[in-house]
């Protein structure tokens, strides 16, 4: 069965990094990997959009980073949840549902 | 503590802006690197897996900008810290007028004192009065 690729939404980027990051620490390409990975490659994300927004959440304090080596030993930027990034990714889903919710109900309407 | 980290970053980056952008550009590196080295496990020949790899990533330098400006950003909501900055004014005011009210009156320096602190008062609160008003308009 083939799959259509989505675009993301605005500001739904985020709550996939951090949704991502909910799962342990990552570098900026193993955050893209994780996102296809965990939407079964449905999302497309531009990979170069990932860094600006990374940075931002950064400024939030959101999620925090740190250099240290990569499986190929070469040097990489590891990013983590904070404890408040994991309370705002949360807030997040629970927008988020309670948005697809009423979008849903909508849309069923006759 | 994440806080505290982003505004240490914050400071960094404003003191040291190559070494930012430098660390910036090393980041958005490696993860063209990254993707050159999964283009040719998945088959392509080292060129068109590193072109590919740039592709996808789209605009180098306009992503490292970006990238960059957000660095040099405040970690905190402007007007929180405008906010934190007038709480300390008026606290600092209240104080004082204590501190001139307490004052002994039979000196000279007391008596100039509370019609300092008194003028201080006056004024800021005029100029508040003046600010609302023009908010209003």
């Amino acid at each position: 069965m083939s799959k259509s690729k989505a675009g993301l939404l605005q500001g739904t980027l985020d709550m996939l990094i951090l949704k991502a990051l909910s799962l342990g620490a990552l570098h900026g390409y193993g955050i893209g990997q994780r996102i296809a990975q965990i939407s079964d490659d449905t999302l497309k994300i531009e990979e170069g959009s990932l860094y600006p927004g990374l940075y931002r959440l950064e400024r939030r304090g959101w999620i925090e980073s740190e250099w240290d080596v990569s499986d190929n030993n070469q040097r990489a930027k590891f990013y983590k949840l904070t404890r408040s990034g994991r309370k705002q990714l949360i807030i997040e889903e629970q927008n988020w549902e309670r948005l697809a919710g009423a979008t849903m109900k909508a849309l069923r309407a006759s | 503590m994440s806080r505290i980290k982003a505004t240490i970053q914050f400071l960094h980056a404003w003191q040291h802006p190559e070494q930012n952008a430098a660390e910036v550009e090393e980041e958005l590196r490696f993860h063209i690197a990254k993707r050159t080295v999964d283009n040719i496990e998945s088959g392509m020949t080292p060129n068109a897996a590193e072109l590919a790899a740039r592709e996808s990533f789209g605009d180098f330098h306009r992503i490292k900008t970006e990238c960059c400006d957000i660095s040099r950003d405040l970690p905190f909501d402007f007007n929180l810290l405008r906010m934190g900055i007038y709480i300390a004014i008026a606290v600092l005011a209240g104080v004082t007028a204590l501190w001139a009210v307490n004052m002994p009156h039979h000196n000279f320096a007391g008596v100039l004192w509370q019609l300092v602190t008194i003028a201080i008062l006056a004024r800021a609160l005029v100029m508040g009065r003046r600010k609302k008003r023009t908010q209003d308009y």
